[in-house]
């Protein structure tokens, strides 16, 4: 059984589908990245799944319990974390009071870290502390979004487009920290538009389009699949491929 | 070479009005994230609490010390407001109503039931921390703007209840009070007494003001000022917590409008209306929110100005309109800002944000 089990999650906004059935199973030793358009429910299966949205059919289950719809905060509780693409910190507070908020909410039945700072130091942001969080530039902004989460010691951390708006030096060093987080027992599950960094960096990728799962598996096999070159390339280029 | 002479001074020219708008900015910027060294906010809470006590002994005379006592009143009630607002983002402009519901629970408790003020002073915080946490319901559904709007619209609401309440509430004459039940060896009928009782309360709500700020509640409620989204997301009960402060605040409220019940020894519902609601929001952005010290400096400044410049209700009430103006323009972190970016600047720029005069958030 896997962690994080989501079974037929449905999202309408309206008369919009956003989540058209979606069934995943997650596992906490491993990088798994979603990808897919724009548009095609990313960002709204990582809404729903951590109760920023109710769902609207469907089921979501962390670590054998049903957390459908119970509430944001009580899954951060269970230790099912996500990150924001654009609300990344407390940006009118230092980057160590962001950090020990966090720290102090994961502490409940025992935090993986001893103090704020060791969280810190992992991400690389210890000299940087009495800054703050509004005026970092945006690469240590990033880094703040990932040791917030962190801070909540997380069992599987959901990251919502890490990699948005940093340069390629500073994507690779986020993507070195990541693959740090499954060895410690930190699942990762991400959404990132960069293909090479997510061929690299995960173990399995699951393609959405249009709210549905259309493929899955190793990032090799998913890349090659036509169904995914369609939605990427278009139906066109597709057919004049020899 | 004139050409060389002349783009050098420009060069210098622009260097030095960067350095003039940098200062300016540092002087004008709200650090209430950046705490100040201990020892700094030790001497200022020794030196502040020492002139507060001698106070009555300065010979400042019996109208001064009147207005030292509306001031700190005030001042207590301001801080709740000031952690609503200051650390959990909240705004109010009702909250003299909040006041009110401590003072009206306290003197119907009082004529009603012949309680003195000790016993009725837990019931009336009681009521006002009950009653803010009722009006704090709508915060679970609106933010902002549109929060501030219920809140006048409940003192609106508050006045004309009292107004009705028949001799319940007193009607539009209000109630009256006996003086505060004596203490062995001390007569609160005295002013200076009077003073050290609110004093005294003045006192505990400025310690309880700063443990909040220092403690992991305080940092829980920045969290939900600063990205309700992502404090949800960290785990922590925003719709509590929003409720939760409300009721502290109300519980600040409750103190204040007892304390002013009993130095006023009547009460009319005119004094819990829209008017006085304001000038409590006026006092607390005024002052900073965000600052120890903010609140009580608001406080001194709307309640002295018209004494020290001798000013009638109306150049008085223009005056605060421009002074408000001119800190949200000028200081959006209030007076107690700019009073600790001048610290800062004079006890050196090498310690940058480090040092200053006014308390943390």
């Amino acid at each position: 059984m896997a962690a994080l089990e989501v079974r037929g999650l449905r999202k309408q906004f309206g008369g919009v589908v956003a989540l058209n059935g979606i069934d995943l199973d997650i596992d906490t030793d491993r990088v798994v990245g979603i990808v897919g358009p724009n548009g095609s429910g990313k960002t709204t299966l990582f809404n729903v799944v951590t109760g920023v949205h109710p769902a609207t059919g469907g089921t979501v289950c962390w670590q054998g319990q049903d957390i459908t719809n119970i509430g944001a905060h009580l899954i951060a509780r269970k230790r099912l974390v996500r990150t924001f693409q654009q609300a990344m910190s407390f940006p009118g507070l230092t980057v160590n009071e962001n950090v020990q908020i966090a720290w102090e909410q994961g502490r409940r039945g025992g935090s993986r870290w001893a103090s704020p700072g060791m969280i810190l130091d992992f991400v690389g942001l210890a000299p940087l502390g009495k800054a703050i969080a509004g005026s970092l530039p945006f690469g240590s902004l990033r880094r703040l979004g990932l040791a917030v989460a962190l801070g909540v010691s997380p069992e599987l951390l959901l990251l919502d487009e890490p990699g948005a708006g940093l340069n390629d030096s500073e994507a690779q060093a986020f993507a070195a920290v990541i693959a740090q987080l499954p060895p410690q027992g930190i699942g990762v599950c991400l959404i990132d538009h960069d293909m090479d960094m997510m061929a690299d960096l995960c173990d399995r990728l699951v393609v959405l389009d249009f709210g549905t799962k259309i493929a899955e598996g190793p990032p090799a096999q998913v890349l090659a699949d036509p169904k995914v070159r369609e939605v990427y390339l278009g139906p066109d280029k597709t057919a004049a491929a020899p | 070479m004139p050409a060389t002479d002349n783009s050098a001074g420009k060069m210098g020219a622009a260097t030095e009005g960067t350095r003039a708008s940098e200062r300016l900015a540092l002087l004008t910027a709200d650090n209430a994230s950046v705490p100040l060294p201990a020892s700094v906010q030790a001497i200022t809470a020794i030196l502040l609490a020492a002139l507060l006590i001698a106070l009555p002994w300065l010979g400042l005379g019996y109208r001064f010390l009147s207005i030292a006592i509306t001031t700190i009143y005030t001042a207590i009630g301001l801080y709740g407001l000031a952690l609503q607002f200051g650390q959990a983002g909240i705004m109010s402009v009702g909250h003299a109503a909040l006041m009110g519901i401590g003072a009206y629970t306290s003197a119907i408790l009082s004529v009603q039931l012949g309680w003195g003020f000790w016993t009725t002073l837990p019931f009336a915080m009681a009521m006002s921390a009950i009653v803010g946490g009722v009006i704090g319901l709508p915060t679970l559904r609106v933010g902002g703007q549109h929060y501030i709007i219920i809140t006048f619209c409940f003192c609106a609401l508050f006045v004309i209840v009292l107004t009705n309440g028949g001799t319940f509430t007193g009607s539009a004459t209000g109630l009256d009070v006996g003086s505060v039940t004596p203490l062995p060896g001390i007569n609160f009928d005295k002013l200076s007494n009077n003073y050290y009782l609110v004093l005294a309360a003045l006192f505990l709500a400025l310690a309880a003001t700063y443990l909040i700020g220092i403690s992991r509640y305080g940092r829980t409620l920045r969290a939900i000022r600063e990205n309700e989204q992502l404090a949800r997301s960290v785990g922590i009960n925003v719709d509590l917590h929003k409720l939760g402060v409300l009721m502290v605040s109300g519980l600040f409220a409750g103190l204040a409008g007892v304390l002013q019940l009993y130095y006023l020894r009547h009460i009319s519902p005119t004094l819990f209306g829209a008017f006085p609601s304001l000038y409590l929001a006026l006092m607390v952005m005024l002052g900073g929110a965000r600052y120890l010290y903010g609140p009580l400096i608001g406080a001194i400044i709307v309640n002295f100005l018209p004494e020290v410049l001798n000013l009638d209700p109306v150049d008085s009430r223009i005056a605060y309109g421009v002074c408000l103006l001119l800190v949200i323009l000028l200081l959006p972190g209030g007076v107690s800002a700019g009073i600790k970016n001048i610290y800062c600047a004079i006890a050196g720029g090498s310690e940058g944000q480090g040092g200053g005069s006014n308390g943390r958030a």
